[in-house]
């Protein structure tokens, strides 16, 4: 075994992608295959679906749930700005601050992830409900409106997004920050550079790749959530997702279900495509 | 996927319990409503409903074959059920006194599922199956009467003999249960559970007394309430609220009176809150929502906590709806399906479910039972509760709420395809 290992050691590394390989044939090229070819037939589920390569369901289903489209990119968008506010300084900290309490802070901000997303979400609810503890009190003692609420808002829908995915910010951007020399920012200070400058001219560009990585991990998920809006908000803030989620398991349309889910995966790659094209000259990737 | 459905349906009660500070209700608090309308079937794409879709060929809807009805045979020793969830009796360990009786008594030891989360979803998980040919895995599944509708006409139930094979619900069952609309005859179903969709009120938000589905509808009245009126997501259910505002009977309903009914839901959204599945309990409970479409069985659960809640069964009517066992076709064990249709018509275990389950039970014997136990309890607090069963419109509904119950449309799909998208539109803009 040893010794055909050393005859072909070309090999090995593409025996290493195997196990990974294999993973993502199964479970998303076969299922993303399966999905357009869902997307293309016609028919009703007692009655079969048949194959009609029915490319007109693509402009059709755009342009009927263009509403929720351009919504779900927007609160993405929003989350994605959110979380990087929130999370760049709580990951400076932790990196540069952090001191001996770095690794019971990275621990705190992972600690969510104990619980279910679901769950998570789900207390939310409870602590925002109308006549719940925290309004309910604000409300009696006269400092909010009786008619105040913040659920079935598109507050508490891109809150509780910004929310869910804030680990997932922290993480990528703590690892970058982490890596980062920090003699290099002391020869900066060194250099008769301010701080804010050798933040600028130093931090950042050396970051870029955590930032690079933490939007997209918000984004992406976020653009595609639906759990947040079904739980926090109102027919007015449906997003693409829960459309998605009704038509396969109301509805049974598959197809059209279909159509909007590729729809929708071509609208990320092409929103990650331009954001690359605006950070085009910097190094995204450690 | 689905036992997380469950689990986080146990886990909001939970949840909400803890938040509310009660703990008396106990295991009585577990809603059976995990998911009727399937919100949080959202929760999981179903795999096997979304494999089904990719290998689709063209399965033949063969109309309902002729074939004889199941049984007459010997039980097997083996039964396969597949149930909703918190739909059957639980001991404090979890497990059914029903069931073990039921072994007890036969001999057929009983796999019992609760995997059914709503009915479409159930549906596609076993339609390719059904399709072609082969065993479900299942001896009796439990669907809504619209559902069983569907299915008897692809040809998916097998046939049965109520008379030779369920005596008990002959005897017992009552006469409404009998030669439904949805399965003349009652050929290929029999009821498992039934309860009703009206209005649930809080007075405590409400000024007036609710008696009409205009209190629900009418923007004019409404507006007063504005945020804090609930619908559901569920399409049939609204949609057949609507129907009846507008002086539809659901049944009859044409492509013309879903239309209007549509207009009549897009002119209430501007005051909805939102349109739920179960947690529309926790918004009424919590005082999140003043008037609200409700399911009986939430409400009485719900009134046990805080008795002022209310149910209607508005003037212009209601929807009964009724769960129904049901074989599937090529069933591997229908003689042990039929043994367990006829126990749980007998009237002491139909008491005994209902005790706990709460909806509507199609044993009207049950009521008495019910009543002997409340006499025998050795506690007041199950006695007050036993006493609350027997005695509540919403287990057991009076004659005058009966006249005004309709039932579901039976929709063939390309009018289950108008509803969906007209009712897709006003729940998601």
């Amino acid at each position: 075994m040893s010794a055909w290992f050393r005859r072909h050691k070309g090999l090995v590394p593409y025996l290493f992608l195997l196990p990974g390989g294999f993973w993502l044939t199964l479970f998303f090229i076969i299922p993303l295959l399966a999905m357009a070819s869902v997307s293309l037939q016609e028919g009703t589920l007692g009655g079969g679906f048949t194959m009609t390569f029915n490319l007109g369901i693509f402009p059709e289903a755009v342009l009927r749930w263009d509403d929720q489209l351009v919504r779900s990119l927007q609160y993405g968008l929003i989350v994605t700005v959110l979380t990087m506010l929130i999370g760049y300084p709580m990951a400076y900290t932790i990196a540069f601050r952090g001191g001996r309490y770095k690794t019971i802070l990275l621990l705190l901000v992972i600690m969510p992830f104990f619980t279910s997303f679901i769950i998570r979400t789900i207390s939310w609810k409870f602590i925002l409900a109308d006549q719940g503890f925290v309004l309910g009190t604000l409300k009696d003692l006269g400092l909010l409106d009786q008619g105040f609420r913040l659920l079935a808002t598109p507050v508490a829908v891109i809150s509780g997004i910004t929310y869910n995915f804030l680990p997932f910010v922290v993480l990528p951007l703590y690892v970058a920050l982490e890596k980062i020399d920090y003699r290099l920012i002391e020869a900066a200070n060194d250099l008769y550079a301010s701080r804010l400058h050798a933040f600028l001219r130093v931090t950042l560009p050396l970051s870029i790749p955590g930032v690079f990585a933490a939007s997209l991990l918000s984004f992406i998920p976020a653009v595609g959530d639906y759990i947040n809006a079904d739980l926090l908000g109102s027919r007015n803030e449906t997003m693409i997702g829960n459309v998605i989620q009704r038509l396969y398991l109301t509805n049974n349309d598959y197809p059209q279900a279909s159509a909007l889910g590729l729809i929708l995966m071509v609208g990320i790659l092409v929103s990650v495509f331009l954001y690359t094209r605006i950070l085009r000259g910097q190094e995204l990737t450690v | 996927m689905s036992d997380d459905l469950t689990e986080r349906t146990q886990i909001e009660r939970a949840i909400a319990r803890t938040f509310s500070g009660r703990t008396r209700m106990s295991r009585r608090a577990f809603f059976r409503q995990a998911g009727r309308g399937g919100v949080y079937a959202g929760a999981a794409l179903s795999l096997p409903a979304i494999l089904a879709a990719c290998g689709i060929g063209s399965p033949s809807p063969s109309a309902a074959p002729s074939r004889a009805p199941v049984g007459g045979g010997t039980p097997t020793g083996t039964l396969d059920f597949a149930n909703w969830p918190l739909y059957i009796d639980q001991d404090d360990d979890g497990n059914s006194p029903t069931l073990a009786q039921f072994t007890e008594a036969t001999g057929i030891d009983v796999t019992y599922t609760e995997n059914i989360e709503d009915n479409q979803s159930f549906f596609g998980l076993v339609q390719p199956d059904l399709a072609a040919g082969n065993p479900t895995g299942y001896d009796i599944i439990v669907m809504t009467d619209w559902m069983i509708g569907n299915m008897i006409r692809l040809g998916y139930l097998e046939q049965i003999d109520v008379a030779r094979d369920i005596p008990n619900f002959v005897a017992n069952a009552a006469d409404k249960y009998k030669n439904p609309s949805y399965d003349p005859n009652n050929l290929h179903t029999v009821p498992w559970q039934s309860g009703l969709t009206g209005i649930g009120y809080n007075p405590a938000l409400v000024d007036e007394e609710i008696t009409s589905f205009r209190q629900l509808f009418d923007p004019a009245f409404i507006s007063k309430y504005t945020g804090q009126i609930g619908m559901f997501t569920e399409m049939r259910d609204s949609m057949s609220m609507a129907l009846l505002y507008n002086g539809v009977i659901p049944k009859e309903a044409t492509s013309d009176d879903v239309q209007k009914a549509k207009e009549t839901l897009e002119a209430q959204a501007p005051h909805v809150r939102g349109y739920y599945g179960n947690e529309y309990a926790q918004g009424l409970a919590d005082g999140s929502l003043a008037i609200t479409m409700a399911w009986s069985g939430d409400v009485f659960q719900l009134q046990l906590d805080d008795p002022d809640l209310k149910f209607v069964v508005p003037e212009e009517g209601a929807i009964l709806w009724v769960d129904n066992m049901a074989i599937p076709v090529g069933a591997l064990h229908p003689d042990d399906a039929l043994a367990m249709m006829n126990y749980v018509y007998d009237p002491e275990v139909a008491a005994q479910i209902a005790e706990w389950v709460n909806y509507i039970v199609p044993v009207p014997g049950a009521q008495a039972i019910i009543r002997q136990h409340a006499a025998e309890a050795d506690n007041d607090e199950d006695r007050e509760y036993l006493e609350a069963v027997a005695e509540s419109p919403l287990v057991f509904p009076t004659d005058d709420m009966l006249a005004r119950l309709h039932s579901y449309k039976v929709l063939d799909e390309e009018e289950e395809r108008q509803w969906n998208e007209l009712f897709q539109e006003v729940v998601q803009g």
